[in-house]
């Protein structure tokens, strides 16, 4: 039983180290399931059991990397800082572990990502979003800003983060800089907006 | 900022009389009005959010009063000043902070010139440079390891997470190397070196309707010098450049330090030097200094400036907070963003002023047709003769003054202001771009030791650096 969870875990593996090469050495929109599965060696209906899409390829290594930001950020020690200063080292550290995946993150985001797809609950889309919003929402609350939220304070939040991670994906300034200053702008625009719903409250 | 630029872009009213002073008012607010609706070109939106719209009108729109109040009839602005001032000092003190690109150096030219700007809001300024709101942390340590690959906390051996000083592009944090040296590391607010071009265009788009005249090729090369000013002042590898010669100018008995950079640990974006434990200008009056203390601080300030000029790099921004009040008596100069290196032909005009100012004063037409670039065949060289005539007796004021000459004094400030001011009104405008800066880095000075109310022997001065340079040479 475990060696097949071993090995289902290896081939998993296999097929993102696979379709990672393929997407990045002859970009998303001319890679198909099949070659994956061609080239990591196993049947393509094999592949759909692991990843239903390609999508779901790329939905997998962004879940991954923002799980472990969110690891790393509860691992770290961290000094007294800024509600701002903590959902940038969050945001930013998923972005740097995603860094090698850039150049194929941007067409892949526009399906897994798109605002106005109804998609159906449990797509990898909306887990992303849930288990992004659960992180930051635990990081708001260690500021003093107790939930629940209201639902524009979630949407505004998730419309500045794929905006700014949408900008990332594209930005070709020296270290993406100007992704540093748009992210810690959009922080504070949310921030301030946690402040103002809160002034509302108590009026 | 250069201010005659501005000033030439106001509307030409006359704005001696309270009808014709709301007259201007009004059309200030149609041109904020203006801006307000410009289409944005895409490029500069990221730009224009961070520098918000509203924080550049408050900066205009103070800019814009400020040059009507020097043409304004004295009695009659005096009871609005303060409380206007006060209020545009707060709004710009809320906003100014998050302002850290061209617009944040308007702020800090109004900073530097205590008579047009009132008291309390040259403090309010200066203030500006010392608790603009700073970058946390987590973007600090990403910005250094854009520039060593490694974050701040794993570079030095301490790093003092809050700033202690505002850079008006960025801000400056303490810190230790792990060889023991104490020093400071300015740091620039990420992707702001790239806008100054996308600011520049705003601003031009704003001024060019405006002015408009035969004087328009000259403006065109005044504009350039300020954004090729500009751009080098957001370049730290070129500040660290400027702070190395800067140093080399001065001895230990001088009494005027220059922090050392550290090269391996600057870049473009950050720059680290000593850290120099002084107090800023305000910090200093505060202590209510003796008249010998201000005197020899006064003096220093002066050789420093001097001598960075002699050296044909002239110190463009002596604004109050570059200059550090050490407790030994030492003057510390620091940031050396705003240096201008002058080429073979900036080198010649100087030394043709200098001649006429300190030799020969029949060069003058010569000055006027190099420097303004009008032959005396021009209809308007008689002006330009007259204004060359009226900034040089000014200029000379000091240096002509037997024994210490009084700073304090505001009518000789004030009578600098004429003279600009004259220029402005009769359109004598022509210039080499190169007179920008210097304009700005001798009334920068002047302010400086207006504030300060230094007595400072020039003549003794100036014919001491004249010898030594000759010495050098």
């Amino acid at each position: 039983m475990r060696i097949t969870a071993e090995a289902k875990a290896e081939t998993r593996q296999r097929i993102l180290q696979t379709a990672t090469d393929l997407f990045q050495s002859q970009g998303w929109q001319n890679t198909t399931t099949r070659e994956i599965a061609i080239t990591a060696g196993i049947a393509t209906g094999t592949l759909f059991n692991y990843f239903p899409t390609k999508e779901a390829i790329v939905a997998d290594l962004i879940a991954d990397a923002m799980k472990r930001a969110g690891e790393g950020f509860y691992a770290a020690e961290r000094d007294a800082n800024s509600l701002e200063a903590d959902l940038f080292t969050l945001i930013w550290s998923g972005f740097s572990k995603l860094r090698e995946f850039r150049n194929f993150l941007g067409p892949a985001m526009e399906t897994i990502f798109s605002p106005l797809a109804r998609s159906s609950a449990g797509s990898p889309g909306d887990a992303i979003r849930a288990d992004h919003l659960e992180q930051v929402d635990a990081i708001v609350t260690t500021h003093g800003f107790p939930g629940p939220r209201s639902v524009v304070a979630v949407q505004l939040y998730w419309t500045l983060f794929l905006g700014v991670f949408a900008f990332w994906v594209e930005d070709d300034s020296p270290g993406q800089e100007d992704t540093l200053a748009l992210l810690d702008r959009s922080l504070s625009l949310f921030v301030a907006s946690l402040g103002m719903v809160d002034e509302r409250k108590t009026q | 900022m250069n201010v005659s630029e501005l000033i030439a872009a106001l509307p030409e009213d006359d704005f001696s009389s309270a009808a014709n002073a709301g007259l201007a008012q009004e059309r200030i607010r149609e041109i904020l009005a203006d801006l307000a609706q410009r289409p944005v070109p895409t490029g500069s939106l990221h730009r224009l959010w961070s520098v918000s719209e509203l924080s550049a009108q408050i900066a205009l729109a103070y800019l814009a009063w400020w040059i009507r109040q020097w043409f304004s009839n004295a009695e009659v602005s005096k009871r609005r000043q303060m409380e206007t001032n006060l209020r545009v000092a707060l709004k710009l003190f809320h906003r100014l902070g998050y302002l850290r690109g061209a617009m944040a150096k308007v702020g800090q030219a109004l900073g530097n010139l205590p008579i047009l700007v009132p008291e309390q809001v040259a403090e309010t300024l200066d203030r500006l440079h010392a608790e603009s709101p700073p970058m946390h942390f987590p973007l600090i340590r990403e910005v250094v390891r854009n520039e060593f690959g490694k974050g701040a906390d794993e570079l030095f051996a301490d790093f003092d997470k809050e700033a202690f000083a505002a850079a008006s592009l960025g801000q400056v944090h303490r810190a230790r190397l792990k060889s023991g040296e104490s020093v400071a590391v300015k740091i620039q607010y990420p992707g702001i070196a790239r806008t100054i071009d996308a600011d520049f265009r705003n601003l031009s788009a704003l001024l060019l309707p405006l002015r408009l005249g035969k004087d328009w090729e000259s403006v065109k090369g005044h504009f350039e010098e300020i954004r090729r000013m500009l751009s080098q002042e957001v370049d730290y590898l070129q500040e660290a450049e400027s702070t190395r010669r800067a140093r080399e100018l001065f001895r230990p008995e001088d009494g005027i330090v220059v922090p050392n950079v550290y090269s391996e640990y600057s870049g473009t974006r950050v720059l680290t030097t000593d850290y120099l434990n002084g107090l800023h200008l305000r910090e200093y009056l505060a202590t209510n200094p003796t008249q010998a203390s201000r005197n020899a601080f006064g003096t220093k300030m002066y050789v420093a400036w001097l001598r960075m000029y002699f050296a044909c790099m002239p110190y463009g921004d002596p604004h109050p907070g570059n200059y550090l009040f050490l407790p030994d008596g030492r003057l510390g100069l620091i940031d050396f963003g705003c240096v201008q290196h002058y080429g073979p032909e900036e080198r010649e005009l100087t030394r043709l002023a200098d001649r006429m100012s300190h030799e020969d004063s029949s060069l003058m037409q010569e000055v006027v047709r190099r420097v303004c670039g009008v032959s005396p065949e021009d209809p308007a060289f008689p002006e330009y003769l007259g204004m060359m005539e009226q900034s040089r007796d000014w200029m000379l004021e000091p240096d002509d003054h037997p024994g210490p000459f009084d700073f304090g004094d505001e009518a000789h400030f004030q009578r600098g202001l004429d003279v600009t001011s004259r220029v402005v009104r009769n359109r004598t405008m022509r210039f080499h771009p190169m007179y920008i800066y210097w304009q700005r880095s001798v009334f920068g000075l002047k302010a400086l030791l207006l504030r300060l109310r230094a007595q400072v022997d020039v003549h003794e001065a100036f014919r001491r650096e004249r010898l030594a340079l000759e010495h050098s040479n």
